[in-house]
């Protein structure tokens, strides 16, 4: 095993009754890295988070996080896991929220730690304040708290800035990167160019395959447009 | 398992609970609230009066020999002595012709017209002996008494049913909004294991229920003044014991519901059954073999036993019935927890 990647999987395929939603998909992030899975709706982006978030099991292949099996991983305190939809407490508050999830992730000094996660996302002086009484794009930001908490060596992030407004969503990009400069590798869907433009690398899927991969600038090359926007639909129309 | 994770789980839950105030009054107010209700029905001694009205002349010595009894008798003509009873005024019609009684009663209610039927077939011996029934018939008790009201001897039902369907609702509907919410997924997405997840949610919510069991039981006695021969703590642990499996109950089945309508409507189909063939409206051992059957897999029927066993009778916690049915209701629990362990999908990879 490589000691530089941090997910590999291998021919991973994913069936749910008659609907294939990962149909052989490969694909290598390295640590560090900050992948983009980019893909139509029901392309299989979140079957394969979910996979790697060891909610799924897959029904062929091999997807290994750090040399070792998913749920082994997420056990180890290795992946930190940010749903599509914040998914928190809305009875409790931020603070309490994020206590909760600091201690069913086995974090030590959890004071400091939940501290330290507010400040990251700029919510420090809300930390009382009941979770339903907070804006949306609030909740996202203790999501995302809630998921630094115990310092994941790998972030899974579904569809992190839906419902983002623009200054925020440049705001946990800034996080994002600061991260993965910190040596945390991410993996985040998406099908906002912009942001796919910030990733290190992406990964065109579409029905459960990847279709393409490379930098921003080798897919818009390959595809022959103009721009990342116009690549992603050249690619994905383009016969499998 | 980590008792540590469990234990944040179960905090979490507290933490929830106390500040939804509508779930603890459903918890805390309407037990006493309905069991006050039942207090003044089945409380006061029932008027046990039947109203007879006799058709054509009574001799005065009859009427004379009723004075005292439970029987209200009145004279009238066939005809409207047929009215009274037909609307209701009256509960038998009696005609006495030739050395012989006729009793015609209006017959829709089996249980009334039994009761009714006796009344007057012990007044009428009454009426031809011509001696008080009370002067040949003494009754003693083995348990109970005559001050013994239909509540003293409910009362110990009605606490395990109270306590068992508040529980089991709330944990259904507080656990099926974990599935919904997505908060699940992030909780499986944590080195938290579904043994802990289950064991937390038990641990909290067993927390609630073991309050509420406190409090309609020292309701029950110290307020409705419910007669009660056995220890309280061993009522209580009875008690403990089935509320913890309502919970883990209350678990496994919101696997089966896709929102909150669903999970509400799998009340009746849990608590009816159990209502019915526990023990509650018809004694176990009077159930067909079928009923029975079904009845031995009940958990309030084990419950209902060990509290009525308790309550009325005095039996203590080392009593082997009691014991036996404490291990009925913990094997339950434990097997409804594993079940709920189950319901829980994670497809680990």
């Amino acid at each position: 095993m490589d000691v530089q990647v941090a997910v590999e999987a291998r021919d991973v395929r994913k069936r749910f009754g008659s609907v294939t939603a990962l149909d052989g998909l490969t694909l290598t992030v390295s640590r560090g890295e900050i992948y983009g899975l980019l893909g139509p709706n029901g392309s299989g982006k979140t079957t394969f988070i979910r996979t790697l978030a060891g909610l799924l099991r897959p029904d062929g292949g091999d997807v290994h996080i750090f040399g070792a099996l998913p749920r082994a991983a997420v056990s180890s305190g290795a992946v930190g896991y940010m749903t599509q939809a914040a998914a928190l407490y809305g009875e409790l508050s931020v603070d309490e929220n994020l206590r909760f999830f600091a201690a069913l992730e086995g974090v030590t000094d959890v004071g400091a730690h939940v501290e330290d996660a507010l400040r990251r996302v700029d919510l420090l002086d809300r930390r009382r304040s009941t979770v339903s009484t907070l804006s949306s794009g609030m909740r996202t930001r203790v999501s995302l708290a809630a998921t630094l908490l115990h310092q994941p060596r790998l972030l899974l992030l579904d569809e992190p800035t839906v419902g983002v407004d623009p200054a925020l969503r440049r705001e946990f990009w800034e996080h994002f990167r600061s991260l993965a400069a910190s040596g945390v590798t991410i993996l985040v869907s998406s099908h906002v160019m912009d942001e796919a433009s910030r990733c290190d690398r992406l990964g065109l899927i579409r029905a459960g395959r990847l279709l393409a991969e490379g930098t921003a600038r080798e897919l818009v090359a390959r595809a022959g447009t103009s721009d990342l926007e116009s690549a992603f639909l050249a690619l994905s129309a383009a016969p499998a | 398992m980590s008792l540590h994770r469990a234990g944040a789980v179960a905090r979490r839950i507290v933490l929830q609970f106390r500040r939804d105030r509508r779930s603890l009054a459903l918890l805390f107010v309407a037990p006493m609230v309905v069991l006050t209700l039942v207090g003044v029905l089945w409380g006061s001694a029932a008027t046990n009066t039947v109203r007879v009205v006799a058709a054509g002349d009574v001799d005065p010595q009859v009427l004379e020999a009723l004075r005292g009894t439970e029987i209200q008798l009145s004279a009238l003509d066939r005809d409207a002595a047929l009215e009274e009873l037909r609307a209701g005024h009256a509960d038998a019609m009696i005609e006495i012709a030739d050395n012989a009684a006729t009793v015609t009663v209006e017959g829709s209610d089996p249980t009334r017209t039994a009761a009714i039927v006796g009344q007057v077939e012990g007044a009428l011996i009454h009426l031809i002996l011509d001696v008080p029934l009370t002067a040949f018939v003494k009754v003693s008790y083995l348990y109970g008494g005559p001050d013994y009201s239909l509540l003293d001897y409910l009362a110990p039902v009605l606490i395990a049913v109270f306590a068992f369907f508040f529980i089991f609702l709330l944990s259904t509907v507080s656990f099926l909004r974990e599935r919904t919410s997505g908060t699940l997924e992030r909780l499986l997405a944590t080195p938290l294991t579904r043994g802990e997840l289950v064991a937390g949610y038990m641990g909290g919510f067993a927390l609630f229920a073991l309050l509420q069991a406190l409090v309609i039981l020292a309701f029950t006695v110290f307020v409705l003044k419910v007669q009660y021969r056995g220890n309280l703590a061993t009522i209580f642990i009875v008690e403990a014991v089935l509320v913890i499996g309502a919970v883990s109950l209350g678990l496994a089945i919101s696997a089966f519901a896709r929102n909150e309508l669903q999970a509400v409507q799998f009340v009746p189909l849990v608590l009816l059954p159990q209502v019915f063939l526990s023990g509650f409206l018809v004694p176990v051992d009077q159930l067909s073999d079928v009923l029975r059957a079904i009845s031995a897999v009940l958990p309030l029927t084990y419950a209902n036993e060990a509290l009525r066993s308790v309550m009325v009778k005095g039996y203590a916690l080392t009593d082997p019935l009691i014991l036996r049915d404490i291990g009925i209701l913990a094997a339950f629990a434990l097997l409804m927890a594993v079940a709920a362990v189950l319901s829980i999908r994670r497809e680990v990879a």
